[in-house]
């Protein structure tokens, strides 16, 4: 009796020692990415990282937003065991980018801001470099290739110098050759830099179909903020290499103080009275009386509208007109950098596109 | 991964290049080509060198196959050059191929391009009447030692490349470097002819070890000095692979 109690108990113990290793195992990979403090010096005196704290959860699209210079790249290198950081360190898929570059390097798809395939060969040929640098069986190799380009939507121009193709085709090239060997985790840096509006949305397509299909994780880089608000679950804001806030894009929006309506009325038509009840209604945090228009700051302004209309019909005064404004990425990049990410952006992007088009001619 | 796998990717990669597009192999071909049909027959025509009873253009044959041998690989390090300046490099390092066996890859691999340049010259050596030893297991001898010292001097110029930051200053570091060893070796000129301070630097410059390897093999059959030769091109092939790949992060970052 005495031992059949013990060995069950031994059994509840191994049972609970497995449990401790399984959560162990989760703790350890709670985070994707996860860097703590840090810094890069490039030539002893560039500071391009100054104490950079980020944790990505699994599973994720996550985007780190900037303006160009603001250390994007450089954090992206060093995640991805190119370089090593000055101070700090940082673990990917639970390998740290130093000790266990090796172990990071069989998990982790790539594609680099510039170009990064060989135009003197064809797209297949590309592809078939990597999949023997990589390590795929040669069993495995040309159906898993054929397939990647299908997939891409390449295949009638798989035997052509990657030369002739376009900017669109080169990036779908390198994301495909990223993808070969179904990656746990995505590297993007800049994925659709000097791509024409088409082709972008064509890129992340076959990127959010194939993040569907696998669950991997995807850390991209990008200055374009309408690219972070689409397709990112949840946004990091870098600005002179340090991150300055990180959530979700509606958590970064509302933190920049919620939505605005402004209502144009006719003059003198909202007395005070109504005026507190317009700051009554469900989700309005402001209000606000111009000479002739009424503005309404709201948490949710779509929702707050209605409520605002009745009361102010109720009072008599006659709106003329009714614009919403959302805040913007670019509201939340002022408020948390100091300084607009748009303006910044335009010079340098065409200056790339153009290095772009050379290098691909 | 395995390095001699990877290598081999590389030379693969190299290949497939050269198919696509053979002009740079062409183009390069003509200086060489332009040392045997004219500075040859003139200068041979002077008999002012003892050759020991070697026609001089037969003598100087395996020179300038060396010689092209080693621009070629030099100029192969620009493409490194590129490749930092494109994505390519990034990629490559986010690749599980360990980081000295992309520069030994690299560096293998132009010996490609190398072997291809000696079949465009070598018919035109004999088109000219240069007499070559008989013995296919010789001539595949010369490839494989241009083969492999053009590995050398390809990681010699991964090395230049990581100290150079732009392609216009390599260029020029490019040639400042092979004209000198190419003068300084047994290529045009017997090492017994050279005064002494020229004798004792050609005899650490591995293109003298190169030159006499191939010609042993290529004109005169006499293999006495080959087993030398090739362990002095061992030497440097892998000296030059350790310093460029302890270098080669200076190209990463």
């Amino acid at each position: 009796m005495e031992g059949l109690r013990l060995s069950l108990g031994g059994a509840a113990g191994g049972a609970h020692l497995k449990n401790i290793s399984c959560h162990a195992f989760s703790t350890l990979m709670e985070f994707a990415v996860d860097a703590r403090g840090i810094v890069k010096v490039y030539e002893k005196t560039s500071r391009a990282l100054d104490g950079v704290d980020l944790q990505v959860r699994p599973g994720k699209v996550f985007a780190l937003l900037g303006p160009n210079g603001s250390g994007k790249t450089t954090l992206m290198r060093i995640l991805t065991t190119q370089l090593p950081p000055t101070e700090g360190h940082a673990d990917v898929m639970g390998h740290d980018t130093v000790r266990e570059s090796g172990a990071i390097r069989g998990l982790v798809g790539y594609v680099p801001q510039e170009m990064s395939v060989w135009t003197d060969l064809s797209g297949y040929e590309n592809m078939l470099i990597y999949a023997k640098i990589y390590g795929i069986p040669s069993e495995a190799r040309r159906r898993l290739i054929d397939d990647s380009l299908e997939g891409i939507g390449l295949s009638d121009a798989k035997d052509r110098l990657v030369r002739s193709y376009s900017g669109g085709m080169i990036r779908r090239l390198e994301i495909a050759t990223a993808l070969l060997i179904s990656p746990k985790i995505l590297f993007l840096d800049e994925p659709t830099i000097g791509l024409d509006p088409v082709a972008r949305k064509a890129v992340w397509d076959k990127l959010t179909s194939f993040k569907k299909d696998f669950g991997t994780t995807v850390f991209f880089n990008t200055h374009y903020m309408d690219e972070a608000d689409l397709y990112a679950d949840e946004i990091g804001i870098i600005s002179r290499g340090r991150i300055i806030t990180t959530g979700t894009v509606a958590e970064l929006k509302r933190s920049v103080g919620g939505e605005v309506l402004v209502l144009e009325t006719e003059s003198n038509g909202v007395d005070a009275a109504t005026l507190e009840m317009v700051r009554g209604v469900a989700s309005v945090r402001d209000v606000a009386l111009g000479e002739s228009e009424l503005a309404v700051i709201a948490d949710d302004a779509e929702t707050a509208l209605p409520g605002v209309m009745r009361i102010l019909g109720n009072s008599g005064a006659m709106v003329r007109k009714v614009s919403m404004s959302a805040p913007t990425l670019d509201d939340v990049f002022l408020k948390y950098a100091g300084t607009r990410l748009e303006s910044g952006g335009r010079l340098s992007d065409v200056s790339r596109v153009r290095k772009t088009i050379r290098r691909g001619g | 991964m395995n390095p001699i796998k990877n290598m081999l990717v590389m030379v693969e990669l190299e290949s497939r290049r050269i198919r696509h597009d053979r002009t740079e192999i062409y183009t390069r071909a003509v200086q060489p080509v332009l040392w045997l049909v004219i500075f040859g027959p003139v200068m041979g025509a002077l008999r002012a060198i003892p050759t020991g009873g070697i026609a001089y253009t037969d003598f100087i044959t395996p020179g300038v196959l060396v010689q092209s041998m080693s621009f070629v690989s030099i100029f192969f390090g620009l493409t490194m050059v590129w490749e930092r300046e494109s994505g390519i490099l990034k990629k490559l390092l986010v690749t599980p191929a360990p980081r000295y066996s992309i520069v030994v890859g690299r560096s293998m691999s132009s010996g490609v391009r190398s072997v291809f340049q000696a079949l465009i010259i070598i018919p035109v050596a004999l088109l000219i009447g240069v007499r070559i030893v008989p013995n296919p297991l010789y001539f595949i001898g010369v490839l494989a030692v241009l083969f492999v010292s053009s590995g050398g001097f390809a990681a010699t110029s991964i090395l230049i490349a990581s100290l150079m930051k732009s392609r216009e200053r390599f260029m020029g570091i490019g040639q400042a470097i092979i004209m000198p060893l190419f003068f300084a070796s047994n290529a045009l000129y017997p090492i017994e002819m050279m005064p002494p301070i020229l004798k004792a630097l050609s005899s650490v410059n591995p293109m003298t070890y190169i030159v006499d390897a191939v010609r042993s093999l290529l004109i005169t059959g006499d293999l006495a000095q080959l087993p030398l030769d090739l362990a002095a091109i061992a030497i440097f092939d892998v000296a030059m692979f350790i310093i460029a790949s302890a270098s080669f992060k200076r190209i990463i970052e």
